[in-house]
């Protein structure tokens, strides 16, 4: 190792010791088998088959979730970046600042709060109630897939507005106005100019959404009432069920179905911006 | 033509309003709701109070909790600092496509859902390196996740970093060390301290990865999760607006510091 490179080995060191080793070792149990609550080194694929044969029906449901959330708070988020940087003038650096302090401002203060706007008590329903549209407190508006997407899509938005802004932000407004001179229209100049140069941007911001939602289980018991995702069925071969083995197969059996799903998506977007 | 662009305007600010307001609105209730006297969170408001304040730190598991989220956070701040920077300024020195290609892989923590970095690291640590948990577990769980931030933020400011400052320091004579620390780390210091601040605010957002390596005792976010489960208790809004002051400070003086947009 010449001088040059050494200033990379305790980052390095680090990745490989505290992320890819604790990685392997888990792809590892996932082959392994527990017997009266004691894990033990073996080479069974059974695990596998349990979660594709047990846990079918929440694995689908989760991607569907994953997939909504990350189209809505990809759509939301490039609606948002785009309006900040081409259409409020002055207002673009407080709004981007909006964005970026609520960026890592409390994962669980915000699912909290959303439990407590969609709640029975909550400002929703009252809301709801002094316009006289419902004359008794609803309570569907919590615990359903609905208040998972709201809650998640509101925990993403900022992580996925900050990309799609930083590529939008290279794009010189004089670009756009060449193009719409030259007798483009709006939605071309959309689709050959601007949607290309943040195609980057729209990628890092739905692959993040979509992976996160994917794999979170607090907003699901907290505001879904249990509904059928994932990491709620991992965590708990953790918490109750005591069987990591299973855990790890599903959340393995988890990840790379999101990762083929988000390959397969990315190459139909790419291709789609193609002419 | 005229009518059209001003329709369109219009339609465009009310997206912003929309989309802001979705943004800002409910982190401000729970802050309201934090010095509401009624313990309904509910409008309007019945009365100001600092019941909730005074409630919360008459609880005896706050203090740990909160000394434990400040000292994990302080430490893998410092650790991811030094490690993200070392890191940076040896990719800086790379060509771009060789750089990029080894902050993507850098990175990848960034992607990856914190339940699945936290039980992988509860089985490492027990099981294969068969170590007691605790908060230095934590502080690890925390320093793989900020790291990537601080290497992102520190090749950003390197970029456009002007090396002859250090090269003519080397030329008169000073060893890489002295050039190091003479030139290139009062210039970047800035930079640094704003990354150690948005590591700090990661870890102590951080609920996942702490729960599943502490062992024993709580963090801040822990400690909520205890609250939330139990009961609509109102010193969560509380404790809530704490976390939010101490993670939205620390980032917007990280901004100020780095002067990092985007």
């Amino acid at each position: 190792m010449g001088r040059k490179h050494w200033p990379l080995l305790p980052a390095g060191f680090l990745y490989a010791g505290v992320f890819v080793a604790p990685l392997l070792f888990f792809f590892v149990i996932s082959f392994w088998s527990v017997k009266s609550r004691i894990l033990r080194p073996d080479f069974t694929f059974k695990n596998y088959v349990a979660t594709w044969v047990q846990y079918w029906d929440s694995m689908a449901n989760t991607m569907a979730v994953a997939l909504m959330i990350a189209a809505v708070t990809t759509l939301l988020a490039f609606g948002f970046a785009y309006a900040v940087r081409f259409k409020v003038g002055k207002l673009e650096g407080p709004l981007l600042f909006l964005a970026l302090i609520t960026l890592f401002g409390g994962y669980l203060v915000k699912i909290y709060a959303w439990k407590s706007i969609l709640g029975r008590d909550g400002i929703l329903n009252q809301a709801l109630m002094e316009l006289g549209l419902v004359d008794q407190p609803v309570d569907a508006l919590l615990y359903n897939t609905n208040a998972v997407i709201i809650t998640l899509t509101y925990f993403l938005l900022p992580f996925a507005i900050l990309p799609i802004y930083g590529n939008l932000r290279a794009i010189n407004p004089a670009t756009i106005e060449a193009a719409r001179d030259l007798g483009a229209r709006r939605w071309a100049v959309m689709r050959d100019v601007i949607l290309p140069q943040c195609e980057k941007g729209i990628v890092i911001a739905f692959t993040l959404a979509f992976l996160i939602s994917a794999g979170d289980y607090v907003t699901p018991r907290f505001v879904g009432g249990g509904a059928a995702m994932m990491g709620h069925f991992i965590e708990l071969q953790f918490s109750l069920g005591f069987n990591w083995p299973q855990g790890s197969a599903m959340s393995f059996s988890a990840m790379l179905l999101s990762l083929a799903i988000v390959l397969v998506l990315r190459a139909g977007f790419r291709r789609s911006l193609r002419p | 033509m005229m009518r059209a662009q001003q329709v369109s305007d219009l339609a465009w600010r009310g997206l912003i309003l929309l989309i802001s307001g979705f943004m800002a609105l409910p982190l401000l209730l729970v802050v309201l709701f934090s010095f509401n006297q009624s313990a309904l969170t509910s409008l309007p408001l019945t009365g100001l109070t600092l019941d909730w304040y005074r409630r919360l730190f008459a609880k005896d598991a706050f203090w740990p909790a909160l000394e434990n989220s400040l000292l994990v956070g302080f430490a893998a701040a410092l650790l991811a600092i030094v490690t993200g920077t070392l890191a940076a300024l040896a990719l800086s020195r790379y060509k771009p496509r060789r750089a990029g290609l080894l902050i993507n892989i850098l990175s990848v923590p960034m992607m990856m859902p914190a339940l699945i970095i936290g039980v992988s690291l509860m089985s490492y640590f027990v099981r294969f390196l068969d170590v007691p948990l605790g908060l230095w577990t934590v502080v690890l769980g925390h320093v793989v996740i900020a790291q990537p931030f601080v290497v992102l933020i520190l090749y950003a400011r390197l970029a456009s970093f002007d090396w002859s400052a250090v090269d003519s320091a080397r030329d008169l004579g000073a060893s890489p060390l002295q050039a190091f620390f003479t030139v290139t780390l009062p210039i970047i210091q800035p930079t640094i301290v704003g990354a150690g601040l948005i590591a700090l605010s990661i870890s102590l957002d951080d609920f996942v990865i702490a729960f599943f390596t502490i062992g024993a005792g709580n963090t801040l976010p822990t400690l909520v999760w205890g609250l939330v489960r139990t009961s609509l208790d109102p010193t969560i809004n509380a404790i809530a607006t704490l976390l939010l002051a101490l993670s939205i400070g620390s980032t917007i003086l990280a901004l100020r510091l780095s002067r990092y947009r985007g």
